[in-house]
């Protein structure tokens, strides 16, 4: 009984603290905007059509901020936080590796890569953020499967921790060449400006337009991950004990990778290669629930993962005055420092692992 | 129920690990499989649910053909205790033998409850809330087994359960396996519990079966020397039943 109060406490607090985040980081900017006026013209919006507008009871120009700016940023962090955290979970389970997460194993950097190619040289057909994110896509699937079968390989039919994150990091150094190897073929200034941002990952692009996939991919993601929980359960105790208590591993690897490859690769267009929240959320989540259960490791990742980058996010953008920090070198400050103390704790690296 | 091993042949790059091995446990028995590190035991018992790819032969669960049937109903079928006992990641005891529960498509409180109770016949119910991380490796395998056994499967295969359990927990193990009818297939490294507790017996060498049949057939002291390269006897056990004893040469 014990254990189930805290996981109700843990959801319902959690849940609380993402609203609190939404409103206040939109607060946070080159305007200052106060708290009752962001709530206010929220509310207005959601449930009263905008009345309060047509009324003038808030300026038209933080209206704008607020509703047409501040929040489909923050809303995008919100998914893409929540995105990367789920494949971290999702993909530690899959690979049997506490020190996997869509970074690490070269899934970012494949979708960048195939993200640079149709942003700098799109096909004639069906251009814009479709091409990107189907580009994305294949780009991360098959840095995914590279490495997959790479590791495997390497390690005798088995997967083992070294050679995966090995053959993780030479696919991730040979992507990221690939991207910088379109960008030297487009010679052209802007779109260079554009893809070294997300080199370093930003959100600063994101709009209501471009919300809409990443909103879409990991929904479908959150749910599908949480429905299978038991499964990735099962996996995470070996893959010989996950076929003997009746998994088939193989079909649920690929079509989980898959899965995971199509969340990342619906915001990598937008965001570029944001590091270490899918690695050290998913740990941070196991602290706290006390559990490693994926039925509430998945769900309880999303709600920490997408406040946690909505935080970074408002902070990238406010920390430097009205130049933006890029999203990545917040992501890997605040990330990697925790990483190596959760690494020390638990002994995770030498030990189980 | 009964299951049967048929001409298997695995293969691993050049080497052939197994030339042809037909064994069958039969129902309500105590099948054990001995034979020096490397023979091929657990390749063998790995081979029933597809872990290892067959070059030849078949494996015959309840007279269905294993390589057809879906892991799920191998699963249903067959409880599987592997010889290593690591983990990546952990969980609780109760969590870990739960998970058994996904074959017989159980949930919630009543999964619980066969969890519990698995727990309970292998005498570790005092573990339910421990973490995986905190116990012995001896505890580690019980709840390992606890969780092949929470499967509800009328067999069950373990490779080499004994091995990081005290000589206790051991005796313990093995009376619970022999008395649970089950039919139940059991890889030992350990003679003297195999000459105790297995109703048949077979000895592997080199890919190959030896000889089988009661523990006295199956066990010859020209056998043993041959295979192990040291000499021993089966014996009778002081307490009634069969020992083995070793010669130390």
């Amino acid at each position: 009984m014990n254990a189930k109060i805290r996981r109700t406490l843990l959801v319902a607090g959690l849940c609380g603290f993402l609203l609190f985040t939404v409103v206040c980081t939109i607060q946070i900017g080159s305007t200052d905007i106060e708290a009752w006026e962001v709530t206010g013209i929220l509310l207005d919006q959601l449930f009263a059509g905008g009345s309060g507008l047509a009324a003038g009871v808030w300026e038209m120009p933080h209206f704008q901020i607020v509703w047409n700016i501040r929040l489909p940023r923050v809303l995008f962090a919100v998914f893409c936080g929540a995105g990367l955290s789920i494949c971290g979970a999702a993909m530690q389970a899959l690979v049997l590796n506490p020190i996997a997460d869509p970074y690490v194993l070269g899934i970012s950097s494949g979708a960048s890569a195939g993200a640079a190619w149709a942003l700098l040289m799109p096909l004639p057909f069906f251009a814009g953020q479709f091409q990107t994110a189907a580009a994305a896509f294949a780009g991360a699937l098959l840095a995914a499967f590279t490495v997959y079968f790479m590791a495997k390989a390497a390690g005798g039919g088995t997967l083992r921790p070294v050679p995966l994150l090995l053959a993780g990091t030479a696919v991730n150094a040979v992507m990221s060449a690939v991207t910088s190897f379109f960008i030297f073929l487009a010679r052209s200034p802007e779109s260079i400006a554009a893809v070294y941002n997300w080199q370093m990952g930003s959100i600063a692009a994101a709009q209501w337009k471009t919300l809409a996939l990443p909103a879409a991919a990991t929904a479908a993601g959150l749910a599908v991950f949480t429905l299978c929980g038991r499964t990735f359960n099962m996996l995470m105790m070996g893959d010989e004990d996950a076929v003997a208590m009746g998994v088939c591993v193989r079909r649920f690897r690929a079509e989980m990778f898959a899965l995971c490859s199509v969340v990342v690769a619906s915001f990598v267009s937008v965001t570029g290669i944001i590091g270490f929240v899918g690695l050290v959320v998913p740990h941070i989540v196991r602290l706290l629930a006390g559990t490693g259960d994926n039925r509430l490791v998945v769900p309880v990742s999303a709600l920490l993962g997408g406040s946690g980058l909505a935080w970074a996010d408002a902070l990238a953008r406010s920390a430097f005055g009205a130049a933006e920090l890029p999203l990545g070198i917040v992501t890997a400050f605040a990330g990697a420092p925790f990483f190596l103390y959760l690494m020390i704790r638990r002994g995770f690296a030498g030990g189980e692992a | 129920m009964r299951l049967c091993y048929e001409n298997i042949r695995v293969r691993m790059g050049k080497k052939e690990i197994l030339k042809g091995v037909s064994l069958t446990a039969r129902e309500g028995q105590v099948t054990g499989i001995i034979g020096p590190n490397g023979c091929g035991k657990s390749t063998l018992v790995r081979t029933t649910f597809g872990l290892v790819p067959l070059s030849g032969g078949t494996v015959w669960i309840d007279g269905k053909n294993a390589a057809g049937l879906s892991a799920r109903t191998v699963a249903s079928l067959a409880g599987y205790v592997r010889q290593e006992i690591s983990c990546a990641f952990d969980f609780s005891v109760l969590e870990v033998v739960s998970m058994a529960l996904y074959a017989r498509r159980e949930r919630g409180g009543s999964a619980e409850a066969i969890a519990a109770q698995a727990l309970e016949d292998l005498g570790i119910r005092y573990l339910e809330q421990r973490k995986l991380f905190s116990l012995s490796g001896g505890e580690r395998k019980l709840v390992y087994v606890a969780r092949a056994v929470a499967q509800g499967t009328d067999l069950l295969i373990l490779d080499e359960p004994t091995n990081h359990l005290d000589i206790c927990r051991q005796i313990f193990l093995l009376n619970y396996l022999k008395t649970c009818g089950k039919t139940v297939l059991i890889v030992l490294h350990d003679l003297r519990l195999a000459a105790h507790y297995c109703d048949q017996l077979y000895l592997l060498s080199e890919g190959s079966v030896v000889s089988s049949g009661t523990p006295q057939e199956a066990m010859s002291p020209r056998l043993i020397r041959e295979v192990f390269g040291t000499g021993g006897r089966v014996v009778p056990a002081e307490a009634g039943g069969l020992d083995f004893g070793l010669d130390f040469s």
